[in-house]
């Protein structure tokens, strides 16, 4: 949590109006002076009410990258008619001047037929000029009216691949938005959990007696756990798309999967032994090389090997980084555009799965 | 594909993917001393821990201590742990220091230099380092002419088989105009410019590369930027502390050297100069020496009208008494090195024209504060009765670099009530608060970049020299004199200073 939480009494209905006073009081400090609003981005989050004391945690812990006005729904469009607003603000004091700077949630509970409107609440809600993030953090119907009202109102979108229950209908569906002209950029968390592992695989061909080993590489192997289906999927789309291998062929359920490549045919093999991590290792080998990246016995740290033959000629350990939904969501917030490696991945990813 | 494309790593070839340097070592020279293991190594650590490291990395200390590899590491280990106990992890901690080694040598010696390059030799073949060095004079700045001519010699002043090799100096670059072109000779004599990296550590803060962001990322101050608007600028660098522990070393540098020569002739140099056309080494770097060259030559004979020195007594700071500088452990009873320093510089083109720029730089001050002030002309002509407006100041823009990183605007505004009674109201705009998370340490940015090859923010010799340049003057006068004003510890400096102002109709102001 960043700084010192403050919330406004009360609750119930209330005008946009009421919510901005109640705001503006909420930074006003003890003594009277008003600590600063620090806004660079409006993020509006669609959460159900089992998630929402995780989410509403997370979004406090964005507040010190990423400060923003925070509109967060917890929507339930079966219920009764009702809607229950809460303030609170986080608010940090910087510098030798002891001055106060306070980021805001707006937290709204609708139910019934207000939930299927929440762009109605939205709207007025945001700060004027500054971009609008649009988190999904559970499932969600990227066909329905609902999100497209929302959709409209945002810059870009974030969901998670893996929320839902059937992981290869979200990947498709994804898949769709992104063909849509009309739609905002989109990220994935599942995509930015794959950053570190990309970044390190990346590594293993640093020295340039093997960066043209990359057209080289005759198979490789994923180890994943349940959960990490997509994940995995988008690993090997990256690889697809980034090295130009075509997907021919797969058997055992997609798990053995056929490439043709710039230089031959390449196998890759999608385990799903891991007994924790989602991601657990990944292994590329050439003729000559073999290349590993793997989390340690340690899962907050992750090793890196390159072997040539049998003989180790790099090896290191160094830190995988966080996976908590707050530093995921926070390195989304930090780009703004289309991500093209990711939407390259992704419909790599889509053509395994078609096969 | 192309095999040039492969050949790249196009892994690596997207936008959000850190940049991640070539395969290399970084040799350090003075490896037992204090920077390396405060500041360094730790710098060097988190890099490497945070993935920003190549895989094919190593770090080479190498002093006159006889240590072992292994008592080197143990030695920076120690050193970790005790600036961030218990966040240390034993296995990234294990494989970082498997590529740390030490050579015990002296660098006055050529064999010394032979076995460096045996080792170096070793590392490229055993951790695929790829002949790339980069050599980091964090030694006895009375070294490196012996070390420069050393690497020279043995032919480690080029990468081997078509690495590269870069030389990083810490500062100071010299003491006065000459020493620092020496120094330059020097340097070049075997170093190409483009290899030498002067590092001044204050340029890798984010609060000063965010004056250009201010600067030249917003429409709307640019325009008023000039002589048309702006009356006078005022840097301040004021630190509340005193010398310390450092006296022997602060009787030989003094605050010109220390801070005026490097620190405050960078903020000089950002607050001044025009935009630049990219933002990459050579444009950055062309636009400060041109405001260095612009900078009008104090005469040497009027320096009193220009410069001041002063000293602190013993004084109170912050409800603590504290000794005068002559009172301080190491320091000459009789001494008239200076603690501060105020000058009054015109930067003699087109945007500057007759604008002064006041500087001033000090130890013992009441609070610790770097700014910049640009006092803007009063409005031209007021409509308000003069009793109405006796509260409204001209407009100042202050630009805070540290604390409270921000911007602070004067501006007149009504007062409520039936008159038009017009007053000076502050408006603050904290844009350093605006992200609560702490900046990265300055030497990790730096030690990033060097990996990199990318040198905007390290100093090129012109820009060293340049600085120089503008007060070698005042050196030289003060050199020769026996007197330096008296400051109480605790206050803005001698009064010397505030007639510097006074005599232009002017008054620094209270940061």
């Amino acid at each position: 949590m960043i700084g010192e939480p403050r919330q406004a009494p009360g609750g119930g209905r209330m005008s946009v109006g009421q919510i901005e006073r109640e705001l503006g009081k909420l930074r006003t400090n003890d003594d009277g002076t008003l600590a600063l609003r620090s806004s660079v981005l409006n993020l509006v989050v669609v959460t159900d009410e089992e998630s929402a004391q995780e989410i509403t945690d997370s979004v406090s812990r964005l507040a010190g990258r990423h400060p923003a006005r925070a509109v967060v729904f917890i929507a339930d469009p079966e219920g009764e008619s009702t809607v229950d607003v809460r303030l609170s603000a986080y608010c940090n004091v910087r510098g030798g001047g002891g001055a106060q700077v306070c980021a805001e949630q707006v937290t709204i509970h609708a139910e019934g037929p207000p939930a299927q409107h929440l762009e109605s609440f939205a709207g007025p809600l945001l700060v004027p000029d500054l971009p609008v993030f649009l988190w999904y953090p559970g499932e969600f119907s990227p066909r329905s009216q609902e999100f497209a009202a929302m959709a409209d109102l945002a810059d870009r979108i974030i969901v998670d691949s893996a929320a839902s229950e059937n992981h290869e209908t979200c990947l498709r569906e994804i898949a769709t938005l992104i063909e849509d002209p009309e739609m905002p950029a989109i990220g994935d968390l599942q995509w930015v959990g794959l950053s570190p592992w990309r970044s390190l695989l990346a590594d293993t061909f640093g020295a340039p007696e093997r960066a043209g080993d990359l057209e080289r590489i005759e198979s490789a192997e994923v180890l994943y756990a349940p959960g990490g289906e997509n994940r995995a999927l988008l690993l090997v789309g990256w690889l697809a798309s980034t090295l130009g291998w075509k997907p021919e062929s797969a058997n055992r359920g997609g798990q053995n999967i056929e490439f043709s490549g710039p230089s031959g045919r390449i196998s890759v093999v999608l385990s799903p032994g891991s007994p924790d991590a989602r991601l657990r290792r990944i292994r590329l080998y050439s003729s000559e090389y073999s290349y590993q990246v793997s989390r340690h016995r340690e899962l907050s740290d992750v090793r890196t090997t390159v072997m040539q033959e049998d003989e180790l000629v790099a090896e290191r350990t160094v830190h995988l980084g966080s996976f908590d939904l707050g530093v995921l969501v926070g390195e989304e917030l930090s780009y703004r555009g289309r991500d093209e490696a990711y939407e390259g991945a992704l419909r790599a990813a889509v053509e395994i799965l078609d096969l | 594909m192309a095999d040039t494309q492969v050949l790249q790593n196009i892994l690596r070839d997207e936008q959000r993917l850190p940049r991640v340097p070539e395969p290399g070592v970084m040799v350090i020279f003075g490896a037992s001393g204090d920077l390396t293991a405060r500041k360094l190594v730790p710098a060097l650590y988190d890099l490497a821990a945070q993935r920003r490291l190549p895989l094919e990395f190593a770090v080479v200390g190498l002093s006159r201590t006889h240590m072992s590899h292994e008592e080197f590491r143990g030695k920076l280990r120690k050193a970790l742990e005790e600036h961030r106990p218990g966040e240390v992890s034993d296995d990234v901690w294990e494989s970082f220091a498997s590529g740390v080694f030490y050579l015990p040598g002296d660098s006055k010696k050529w064999e010394t230099y032979d076995e460096l390059k045996d080792l170096l030799k070793r590392l490229d073949s055993e951790r695929g380092t790829q002949g790339n060095r980069a050599f980091y004079l964090s030694s006895s700045p009375s070294l490196f002419p012996a070390i420069v001519e050393n690497l020279g010699e043995a032919g480690l002043n080029e990468g081997e088989d078509g690495g590269w090799s870069r030389l990083v100096v810490e500062k100071p670059f010299g003491r006065d105009l000459r020493s620092a072109q020496d120094l330059n000779s020097e340097l070049q004599r075997y170093f190409d410019e483009t290899q030498i990296y002067r590092i001044d550590h204050y340029l890798g803060k984010e609060t000063v590369q965010n004056i250009l962001a201010l600067r030249f990322a917003n429409g709307i101050f640019e325009p008023l930027w000039n002589q048309h608007y702006v009356d006078h600028i005022q840097i301040t660098v004021a630190e509340d502390i005193g010398v310390g522990t450092r006296g022997a070393f602060y009787e030989e540098a003094g605050a010109l050297r220390d801070i005026v020569q490097n620190h405050v002739m960078q903020v000089l140099c950002l607050t001044a100069m025009e935009p630049p056309v990219t933002f990459d080494a050579e444009s950055v770097r062309e636009e400060k020496v041109k405001v260095l060259k612009a900078v009008r030559p104090i005469p040497e004979d009027r320096v009193e009208d220009y410069a001041v020195r002063g000293q602190y007594e013993r004084g109170w700071v912050f409800g603590e008494e504290v000794p005068g500088y002559r009172e301080e452990e190491n320091v000459d009873p009789e001494s008239v090195t200076e603690t501060y320093v105020a000058l009054k510089l015109f930067v003699d083109n087109w945007r500057w024209a007759r604008v002064p720029f006041y500087i001033r730089a000090g130890k013992r001050l009441p609070k610790k504060a770097t700014e910049v002030a640009i006092q803007f002309h009063s409005s031209p002509h007021t409509p308000f009765a003069h009793d109405d407006t006796e509260g409204l100041a001209p407009n100042v823009l202050v630009v805070r670099i540290q604390p409270d990183e921000g911007l602070s605007l004067k501006i007149g505004a009504k007062v409520p009530g039936t008159g038009f009674e017009v007053s000076s109201v502050n408006m603050d705009l904290l844009y350093g608060t605006a992200f609560l998370e702490e900046a990265p340490d300055a030497y990790q940015r730096l030690l990033l970049d060097l990996m990199l090859g990318d040198p905007t923010l390290f100093i090129r010799a012109d820009e060293a020299e340049g600085a120089w340049k503008i007060l070698d003057p005042v050196m030289r006068h003060w050199s020769e004199m026996r007197e330096v004003s008296f400051y109480p510890a605790g206050t803005w400096g001698p009064e010397e200073a505030d007639a510097l102002l006074e005599r232009d109709g002017r008054e620094w102001r209270r940061p």
